[in-house]
């Protein structure tokens, strides 16, 4: 077993990211979260993988799929379910949900809900480092249904033209929401655009956590290195709708199922179980897993909500200014 | 260990769902996220998958049953388990085919009932509403002018508004109003009539004196003018015997030391008669017949430009003596133009006297809202019939106008028999 | 004091922040090379380098996002928008990142951006370039929006904007680049939401902002022949808002007119006029009016343009009307 102290510490961050999510499904239907959820099931080993590749100096901004990033860089779960929970107890006191989780501290700079508008402004990030010299990278989280839309175009063109120091990583789960990928792009390599930019690029299926560990940290050390961005496209699935309201009709059960056969998580915990040095700590590990996660759901169910009087000063830094 | 499980929801607004089918029989174990069933919810069949890991022990809710959210469903647990006590009161069967979603029904009925029309403000409630409500004394000015007539205590009916539309503003307070103004207001008519052509040019001393129209002057035109277009006007006049009246007015004129007037008189005596001949004082409305209860009369006086019709308030609770001081007080005020709007408007029934001017009788227009006038002659001496024979006696006529629309012959006449018999026997009027 | 062009007050301003707080930067399209479209920048690339002064490609969605992400983590950008019409393109950017990302991160970020340009009408540009696109943004929280119509407030303005937390937008206007007026030495900043007495007056209170505050100076000149004196203000701060000095106007004068570039449904004007309504009901003498561009997309033809544009002539005439001179 190789590196087997990393290889638990990302098992066990992969398997709070499933828990979580499963038990965020579970007090959705449960009436105690509202309006969107957008669950990684499915994708842990990109979050889990991206955050060994980085360092805490780094920089990262996603989607609305953001829960399993921010956890995996570093965000309590009880922040996370409070959040989710709406309390003001939660990441971002309550304001944000699902979709915009924020965690300054851990630089995890959201959680957006404008398709590919976050590209630009991790751009921004990115040139902040380039500017002040901080040796910082930044690294862009995408979905496949975000490769069309103009403001992801425009940020990595600029990226490429300043070589800002970013890695783009595109999630492809082959569909954005209802739509296939072959009904959504003419060129369903997405890889291929970076030709497009002058950019590097990478393509690989997702089966593997230090296998995403691994390609990206190349991307990153590149990145470091001044020598420009990288678009790293990473072909993973989800087992669930694109939200908690889409039934998924668009996919067979059985595409499903043989998806979820190829799952990371449960690849790297027959690894664990193989190896007799970490079979020993794996029903402890789960068991952490499930205390922290029950422990989030607590918290949550008891923090208070947050009151009208933060409305103005999470408005306007100072003054309100009507 | 064995616990019931819910029908949770499937999707932002799913409220019920019907079981199309069930993946899993009793017995079966079951993993996290294995489909459960199938449900059909109002949006689309949803795929109910499991949370738990572990195995269903039994289905509470078959295959057609209607669920809510929150029903209990299945029960879960360790195999082999027993269910013995949880399993509660087994869930609605399939309901007949056609039938509705009972969320639907009382949202409807409550639509229903807040789209009935609501009542209109009586005027007793909002005196001010009686006012506005298209009919007297809502007078055109800017809110600065209204804010120092507040302060200063200007009665706005006594002033010309040079402003748009005849509106009262800050120049026409302070006596600025322009010489062009004046002029524009003065050649503008208020109804649409002919203005009458006066020949090319007049010897001098016989050109017209041309006077601006006063707010009251206005309100006085634009008032009448419609009362006699829009309420059918009907008239009923009696002639009554003023002898013990005139005698009674004597004495209490020697006994109290202060004047009582005829009219006095008059108006305490309408108020008992409105008192048993109620359904005269009322007024007409699109929607309805408003009749009143208290009794507050417009008493008519005569004032420099025109008329106004101060009101007394709850005539029927007065005695004539108090009657009598706050008809002489309103009166000042009126002829020294400090009547509030307050104290000109909200009265129920009429009373015109142009007795003292020698008319012996006339038919007054209307005050809408209300729905009659009373109009009095002068006290006339002339011979009558008493016992069969003819003796000098002392008469007064009186007419009623009714708005037919709220007041009928019958109802007129009914109030004109109660009024005489107060008159003729007038010791109920101190009486009362 | 100093005399300069209005032009020159924004240069100075620029350059004076650039000088004191490393991390504030100019980045637009032609600011660096070209030294501006409309030479507002110029001079700044060989002062301060490339680093700080950077030209762009035609990607405004894109530099918006830039700027606001590098706010974002403590940068101080000054983004230009060749004409303000082109952040229509980077509208998601502005609306949807810049005011928001502080409520949905609960208060943990702020975004220190400043974005400035010319706005509104020019001569014959059209119906696409002659946006007064202010009226769009005032409505959302989380921005502000200011707008001179001086030199002196011009750099007093945009210095208070570059050391604001919260995203400015800063609206120029290409006819008053080249008008002269007094700045005072030193450093100069003038504060947000308070407004500026251009001329004091009695009779009717004329409430303008930017280019059209020149006009209404006018309109004012010609109605004072007429006898009616005007109280002009120059509002400088649309978003916050001056109410103290629209009260306290109002309740001298007793009449108002907002004079302004802008279509007529809602935007600045309506918010002036319901807040006169609002707060100083009593004291009105007369209903409030304004006088706007007209209802149309703009047309390239002059005489059409100067028509549908608002004119000191049509002040003139909204003040005799609220003064009752022309009943």
């Amino acid at each position: 077993m190789k590196e087997p102290k990393t290889a638990l510490d990302m098992y066990r961050m992969m398997l709070l990211i499933r828990r979580f999510e499963e038990e965020a499904a579970r007090a959705y239907s449960l009436g105690k979260i509202g309006g969107f959820l957008h669950l990684y099931i499915g994708q842990e080993s990109i979050a889990v993988g991206a955050a060994h590749a980085l360092k805490p100096t780094d920089s990262v901004v996603t989607t609305y799929r953001d829960h399993g990033l921010a956890l995996a860089r570093g965000m309590t779960s009880n922040a996370g379910m409070a959040e989710l929970f709406g309390k003001v107890t939660g990441c971002s006191k309550g304001l944000g949900g699902s979709m915009h989780f924020f965690d300054k501290e851990h630089r995890m700079y959201g959680g957006h809900g404008i398709i590919g508008a976050h590209l630009p402004l991790a751009a921004g990030v990115a040139f902040a480092s380039k500017y002040t010299g901080d040796d910082g990278v930044t690294m862009v989280f995408y979905g496949d249904g975000s490769a069309s839309i103009g403001a992801t175009h425009e940020g990595m063109s600029l990226a490429a033209l300043w070589k800002l120091p970013i890695v783009f990583v595109c999630e492809n789960n082959q569909y954005s929401m209802g739509t296939s990928l072959e009904r959504s792009i003419s060129v369903t390599d997405m890889s291929k655009k970076a030709d497009g930019y002058g950019m590097a690029k990478d393509r690989f299926v997702a089966e593997d956590v230090f296998e995403v560990r691994d390609r990206l940290q190349v991307a990153v050390d590149r990145a470091r290195r001044g020598e420009g961005p990288t678009l790293v496209e990473i072909l993973t699935y989800r087992y669930r709708g694109h939200s908690m309201s889409d039934p998924a009709k668009y996919r067979t059960k059985e595409e499903v199922e043989e998806y979820k056969n190829r799952d990371a998580l449960n690849r790297l915990r027959a690894e664990l179980d193989a190896a007799a040095e970490t079979r020993a700590e794996l029903e402890a590990l789960e068991a952490s897993v499930e205390a922290e996660v029950a422990e989030s759901i607590r918290f949550a169910d008891e923090s208070p909500e947050p009151t009208a009087d933060l409305l103005e000063s999470t408005t306007y830094a100072g003054e309100f200014a009507r | 260990m064995a616990r019931v499980v819910d029908m949770p929801k499937l999707s932002p607004t799913m409220e019920e769902g019907q079981i199309v089918t069930w993946h899993k029989k009793e017995g079966d174990s079951v993993d996290v996220d294995d489909l459960l069933a199938e449900v059909e919810t109002d949006k689309a069949t949803m795929e109910f998958r499991s949370f738990d890991r572990g195995t269903l022990l039994k289905i509470l809710a078959p295959a057609g049953a209607m669920v809510r959210l929150g029903d209990p469903v299945a029960v879960f647990g360790n195999a082999g388990e027993s269910t013995e006590g949880l399993a509660p009161a087994a869930a609605t069967k399939a309901p007949a085919p056609g039938a509705a979603p009972t969320a639907a029904a009382p949202t409807a009925a409550a639509a229903m009932q807040s789209a009935a029309p609501a009542t209109p403000p009586s005027p007793s409630e909002a005196p001010l509403v009686a006012a506005s409500l298209g009919a007297d004394g809502r007078v055109k000015a800017s809110p600065y002018v209204r804010k120092l007539a507040r302060e200063r205590g200007l009665d706005l009916l006594r002033v010309s508004g040079s402003g748009t539309g005849g509106r009262i503003v800050a120049r026409d307070l302070t006596g600025t109003t322009p010489a062009t103004a004046i002029r524009a207001i003065a050649a503008a008519p208020v109804a649409k009539s002919p203005v009458a052509v006066s020949p090319a040019a007049l010897p001098a001393g016989r050109e017209p004196t041309i006077k601006p129209l006063s707010m009251m002057r206005r309100t006085i035109a634009r008032r009448l003018t419609e009362s006699k277009q829009q309420v059918p006007h009907f008239y009923l006049t009696i002639d009554v015997d003023a002898d013990a009246l005139f005698e009674l007015r004597a004495r209490l004129n020697a006994d109290l030391g202060r004047k009582v007037s005829f009219n006095d008189l008059v108006v305490k005596a309408v108020a008992v008669a409105i008192g048993r001949a109620p359904e005269v004082n009322a007024q007409f409305t699109p929607d309805s017949l408003i009749y009143h209860r208290r009794v507050d009369l417009s008493v008519a006086v005569a004032v420099d430009d025109g008329l106004v019709t101060p009101v007394l308030r709850n005539a029927d609770q007065k005695s004539l003596l108090q009657i009598s001081e706050e008809i002489q007080a309103l009166s000042a005020k009126a002829r020294d133009k400090k009547l509030s709007v307050e104290e000109m408007t909200g009265g129920t029934f009429s009373i015109s006297n142009l007795g003292m001017h020698g008319i012996d009788e006339f038919a007054a227009v209307i005050n809408p809202p209300e729905g009659a006038i009373l109009a009095v002659g002068a006290i006339r001496n002339e011979p009558v019939v008493k016992e069969g024979v003819v003796v000098p006696g002392k008469r007064m006529k009186m007419t009623l106008s009714c708005d037919h629309r709220v007041v009928d012959g019958a109802v007129g006449a009914k109030f004109l028999a109660e009024l005489r018999k107060v008159l003729e026997r007038p010791l109920q009027i101190v009486a009362s | 004091m100093k005399s300069m062009r209005v032009r020159e007050a924004i240069r100075e301003a620029i350059a004076e922040e650039m000088e004191r707080d490393e991390r504030v930067f100019l980045m637009g399209e032609e600011v660096a090379r070209y030294q501006g479209a409309y030479k507002v920048s110029e001079g700044l690339l060989d002062r301060f380098g490339e680093k700080r002064v950077i030209d762009t490609p035609i990607t405004e969605a894109g530099f918006a996002g830039i700027g606001i992400g590098a706010a974002m983590v403590g940068l101080r950008p000054i983004i230009e928008f060749m004409t303000w019409n082109f952040s229509a393109v980077a509208f998601d950017q502005i609306l949807n990142n810049a005011a928001k990302l502080r409520q949905m991160s609960g208060g943990q970020l702020s975004v220190p951006v400043v974005f400035r340009g010319p706005n509104a009408s020019a001569r014959q540009v059209g119906s696409q370039h002659s946006h007064a696109m202010e009226h769009f943004y005032v409505n959302v929280p989380g921005l502000k929006v200011v707008a001179p119509s001086t030199p002196a407030d011009a750099k007093g303005l945009l210095k208070t904007a570059i050391r604001d937390e919260n995203p400015v937008l800063y609206m120029e206007s290409e006819t008053l680049y080249s008008v002269k007026g007094d700045v005072p030495e030193g450093e100069h900043l003038v504060p947000f939401g308070k407004g500026r007495i251009a001329r004091e007056g009695k009779d009717c209170t004329i409430v303008s902002y930017s280019r059209m505050v020149h006009v209404a100076l006018e309109a004012a000149e010609t109605l004072a022949a007429k006898g009616i004196d005007c109280e002009v203000i120059d509002l400088r701060s649309l978003r916050p808002l001056d109410e103290d000095i629209l009260v306290q106007s109002i309740s001298k004068t007793h009449r108002a007119v907002v004079a302004y570039e802008g279509w007529p449904y809602g935007g600045v004007g309506a918010e002036v006029v319901d807040r006169i309504q609002r707060l100083a009901f009593d004291e009105l003498d007369a209903p409030i009016l304004r006088v706007t561009t007209l209802d149309f997309p703009m047309p390239y033809n002059a005489k059409l343009e100067q028509h549908v544009v608002p004119q000191a002539q049509r002040i003139v005439e909204a003040v005799e009307s609220v003064t009752y001179r022309s009943v």
